[in-house]
């Protein structure tokens, strides 16, 4: 394997885009990154796009060949890689592989997204009987994917004395960061207060907890070592890049399951935890040596524990780290500078692509408002639906 | 089948009613390990020979954690008279957390840890006005006083 790295970065603003067309979304992106690697659609030697299920992709999840048919007809190989809420992580990593394996020296990821409103509904293509759990969550008892969340919280509140407060300062802390983020969808400052009066959606977590769904898009392009001395400026390494699924026994209350078998031994969220350590033991680095996480907050519960999930810390420190300022900015451990999805929204597919893009702006120090002073290693944290997790460590 | 008759929300998720409701899942003979619903397969990857078989789970378990849903479910979930209403995730004995609606107290009285048990209440009568069915779980205390 040759070592891989981060020719160009871009994205769309995240917002509701509905005069823009999926496959628009798309071009935006990828034209970014490919200018911000002083590339031209003719360089690409290959695409992967992170196929999603609500627009685009000729209804087979095609969306990196609707992308070249529609600007680059070069006869380049196109991938499209699933994964749920973290297939713009794979699309990245699978690219990584392209280049890394030698096959391909210059390889652009995709992520591009637009998003119905409001609860996400079930897909079509599974019967309707007991061997399909996502069936089974709505008619059986309407189990919300926040209602699995809030059980997640509630179950902290009990383990770890968390309280409503902390969790509405989670939520805080995103707003405060995406002023600075000019992709962001919502850039407004918060109070506790006014996180704690919005309305109550799944018992324990507030509208304001719970990450909306946004449009959005973002690209990047990856080379050889020889692409990337020939863009010039300082050198960014992938330096970890890794997926994994989820372990036999993980005691998280996985969406759609209706019901598990649960251990003590298996880690909880083990498809991203087990990411995070392939990635780290890859990068030959520890959770320690980490400058700055950005990582999947679904709600503000994710921000208390993905982090000692992760190793960064012990379990139920989560709360002590935040109220001290740890996770800010300029704290120890800056836990999503962008302002995370409770900023941007999730736009499902181009999310994982997203949080490696801001992991580039911080390392190349171009995160205008939200840098993270000195940042020389960035990691990246993503879950999907079918028990997919990411994870991207970027060296400088 | 008469018309007059409950019916499960899905065929083959559970059976019986009141006291006698019982869960329908799947054991794994070779290692153990208990499933819900029905499973094709055994999902150890340690376990080889995955040899399955139906089984009735228990009715008893305790609450690992709940939480109250304000907003109404996309249409997929029909329920007469909707409000505000509880689910829960419960550890059975054998060692699996089935999640489910919360029924029989108020959701102010809810505790993580308490003792719950199954039960099969009706969510909605359809178009034939039969009534359609789903398993909740109460808690132990509760039903007995109300017995």
């Amino acid at each position: 394997m040759r070592p891989v790295y981060v020719l160009g970065a871009g994205a769309h603003p995240w917002g509701k885009f509905p005069d823009k067309p999926q496959l628009q979304l798309a071009l935006d992106a990828l034209g970014g990154a490919l200018r911000d690697a002083a590339l031209g659609w003719r360089d690409l030697q290959g695409l992967v796009a992170a196929s999603s299920r609500f627009e685009g992709g000729m209804g087979w999840g095609l969306h990196a060949n609707e992308i070249v048919q529609a600007v680059a007809e070069n006869g380049i190989p196109a991938s499209n890689v699933g994964g749920g809420c973290a297939a713009g992580a794979i699309a990245v990593q699978t690219a990584f592989a392209m280049v890394a394996s030698g096959q391909a020296d210059i390889v652009a990821a995709v992520g591009a997204e637009r998003m119905p409103k409001g609860f996400i509904p079930r897909p079509p293509g599974s019967a309707s009987d007991i061997t399909d759990n996502d069936y089974l969550r709505w008619v059986t008892m309407g189990a919300t994917n926040p209602a699995y969340w809030a059980m997640e919280t509630r179950r902290r509140m009990h383990e770890h004395g968390t309280t409503a407060e902390t969790l509405a300062l989670a939520s805080v802390l995103m707003h405060r960061n995406a002023i600075g983020n000019p992709l962001a969808r919502y850039r407004k400052a918060c109070s506790v207060a006014e996180v704690l009066a919005s309305p109550m959606v799944s018992d324990p977590l507030h509208l304001l907890e719970i990450c909306a769904v946004s449009d959005g898009a973002a690209a990047i392009v990856l080379g050889s070592e020889a692409q990337a001395r020939k863009r010039g400026g300082q050198l960014m390494e992938v330096a970890g890049c890794a997926i994994a699924t989820g372990q036999f026994g993980d005691p998280a209350l996985r969406i759609p399951n209706v019901a598990s078998p649960a251990h003590t031994a298996t880690p909880h969220t083990s498809e991203v935890v087990g990411a995070v350590q392939r990635a780290l033991a890859m990068a030959g680095v520890g959770p320690q040596d980490i400058d700055l996480l950005e990582m999947a907050d679904n709600t503000a519960w994710h921000l208390l524990a993905w982090p000692e999930l992760f190793g960064f810390y012990e379990a139920g420190q989560g709360d002590w780290m935040l109220a001290r300022g740890e996770l800010d900015i300029d704290g120890r451990c800056p836990v999503n500078p962008s302002g995370g999805f409770l900023s941007s929204g999730e736009a499902t597919t181009a999310q994982g692509v997203l949080q490696v893009c801001e992991l580039v702006w911080q390392l190349r120090g171009q995160a205008q408002g939200r840098q993270v002073q000195g940042a020389r290693l960035g990691m990246s944290a993503v879950l999907g639906l079918g028990a997919n997790g990411a994870s991207v460590i970027l060296k400088t | 089948m008469r018309t007059d008759e409950p019916m499960p929300v899905a065929a083959g998720l559970f059976e019986g009613t009141g006291s006698a409701a019982r869960l329908i899942g799947t054991r794994c003979t070779s290692c153990g390990t208990h499933y819900f619903p029905k499973t094709l397969s055994c999902r150890n990857p340690q376990c080889l020979e995955k040899a399955t078989q139906d089984v009735l789970l228990s009715r008893e378990g305790t609450l690992y954690s709940y939480t109250v849903q304000h907003y109404q479910p996309p249409a997929l979930f029909r329920m007469a008279d909707w409000a505000p209403y509880a689910i829960g995730s419960v550890e059975l004995p054998e060692g699996l957390r089935v999640m489910g609606m919360l029924t029989g107290c108020e959701p102010a009285s809810l505790t993580i840890g308490m003792a719950v048990e199954l039960t099969v209440e009706t969510l909605y009568r359809d178009e034939q006005g039969r009534e359609v069915q789903t398993y909740k779980f109460q808690p132990r205390a509760a039903q007995e006083q109300t017995a």
